[in-house]
């Protein structure tokens, strides 16, 4: 594996997101507290472009009442299937798994391990 | 009549007929007897839109103008005796309907007086017989108080809703009903019925149907499909966790379908009910029954029925109900040809016994 550039970390910045095609695949790079997580942009469920969803907080809750679940996660844009942006986990269905990868910006790039 | 005798078949839907109205007015309250009497046989229970083209029951059991199951004798004689049944549970028929009244206090009153009434004209003749405790649902509280007041009586052995509502029955002002339910260790039956009269909404999704072919079709699986997706929605089963309902006559070949589209519609659209943990169609599982009748005629395609029917928890979800003495009513021994082997004792005796437990007294529940 070796570090691949997928794009500015200006637009990431700008867009939330940054996505590249490296080696016959999409991956993508989000932040999410400041910290970047490589996630491949292909939804498990229906092969949606994942990388593209927003980061935000998780809901959860009794009957009849709503809560802030206190955790981030990346919803796919298509569906809304929503997924852990650290393990790649989707969090509504243990069938479902995202590829992760480790990311990191150098010279205003942002890169991930593929 | 040559049916096949089963043993510890329980039948969890026989509706007994007010045969004489007179009779039954004895058991209204004095300062109410008078309406009820002014509206007629039908009590002021809200009425079809049409009547069935030949009979709303068999016909080869109608008896000199009076509706068949009037009395225990018949039901002994027509289905206890000859099926074979160790247990049947009387439903109300059209008085299932209360709960669509226009007064609740009307309501109220007729539901508790049929509640003494099966209580002291078949209870008390027949041991193989159980009841419904009917109840007001257009008044929870109301409705809570009757199940609380029967539940007392043994005999009685679940809480019975109609299918027609002016809303989803999870909605949580109908909570006081499950919870009183819950308390006395009852199941709540709703029953199909009463879709798109008196209080109750259009059946079907799609404004008022033209025939009563419709009805029978669209009005009693749309609202059973209404009331698991809502009680299912709204929590019902994280808020009681030992609730378990029985969804009567609403047809069951759409189950796999439904919950499908149900866990579909819950990944994507889990922020509007975050308490939902679980997928629905596993928090149906665990809660939910159903009655097989009217088990849908499938073309000789009862293979693919019974295969889709395994992905929503079939056979343990699925109880024997025969609906004597109706017009689509489902043969005991039709019903055991049909089955595969391996469903026959959970479905006509097993599942039931579970749902209702030690209020059958039956040795093996």
């Amino acid at each position: 594996m070796s570090w691949e550039d997928v794009g500015s970390v200006a637009d990431l910045e700008r867009d939330g997101h940054v996505v590249a095609r490296i080696g016959g695949r999409e991956v993508g790079v989000v932040a999410v507290n400041g910290k970047l997580h490589g996630i491949r942009n292909r939804c498990p469920h229906h092969g949606g472009p994942l990388c593209l969803g927003a980061v935000r907080e998780r809901v959860s809750g009794a009957p009849g009442r709503y809560e802030l679940a206190g955790s981030l996660v990346l919803r796919c844009p298509w569906h809304g299937w929503e997924f852990d942006p650290a393990t790649g986990q989707c969090l509504d269905d243990s069938s479902m798994r995202v590829a992760v990868y480790e990311a990191k910006q150098e010279g205003g790039r942002v890169f991930v391990q593929a | 009549m040559a049916w096949t005798i089963f043993s510890f078949m329980i039948d969890c839907d026989i509706h007994p007929q007010i045969g004489d109205v007179e009779e039954f007015l004895g058991y209204v309250e004095p300062a109410q007897r008078e309406w009820f009497r002014s509206q007629g046989p039908s009590l002021g229970i809200p009425g079809y839109s049409w009547v069935h083209p030949s009979s709303w029951f068999r016909a080869d059991i109608e008896q000199n103008g009076k509706p068949p199951a009037a009395d225990v004798d018949t039901i002994r004689r027509e289905l206890l005796d000859p099926s074979g049944t160790e247990v049947g549970i009387l439903n109300g028929d059209d008085a299932v309907l209360v709960s669509l009244m226009p007064s609740p206090y009307h309501a109220a009153e007729l539901a508790r007086a049929h509640n003494e009434w099966l209580r002291e004209r078949w209870l008390a003749d027949e041991p193989r017989l159980r009841a419904s405790i009917l109840c007001p649902a257009q008044d929870p509280q109301a409705a809570a108080t009757e199940i609380r007041r029967m539940a007392e009586d043994e005999r009685f052995v679940q809480v019975l809703l109609c299918g027609g509502a002016d809303r989803p029955y999870g909605e949580p002002r109908y909570l006081p009903i499950f919870e009183a339910a819950t308390e006395c260790g009852l199941p709540v039956a709703i029953h199909s019925g009463g879709e798109g009269m008196g209080i109750a909404a259009p059946p079907g999704g799609a404004g008022p149907v033209t025939f009563y072919i419709e009805w029978h079709t669209l009005g009693s699986a749309c609202s059973t499909m209404s009331h698991l997706v809502s009680l299912v929605c709204h929590g019902t089963f994280e808020r009681l966790p030992s609730l378990k309902v029985l969804l009567i006559e609403g047809g069951i070949a759409w189950l796999p379908g439904i919950l499908w589209r149900l866990d579909t519609n819950w990944r994507a659209l889990r922020d509007e009910t975050p308490w939902l943990e679980r997928k629905p169609s596993e928090v149906a599982r665990e809660h939910i029954r159903f009655s097989t009748q009217p088990l849908e005629h499938t073309d000789g395609k009862d293979e693919t029925l019974f295969e889709m029917l395994e992905t929503a928890g079939a056979p343990d979800n699925l109880c024997f109900a025969s609906d004597y003495p109706h017009w689509d009513f489902d043969d005991p021994g039709f019903m055991l040809k049909r089955l595969p082997e391996a469903w026959r004792d959970k479905v006509l005796h097993e599942n039931a016994a579970e749902l209702y437990g030690e209020r059958l007294g039956l040795a093996r529940a």
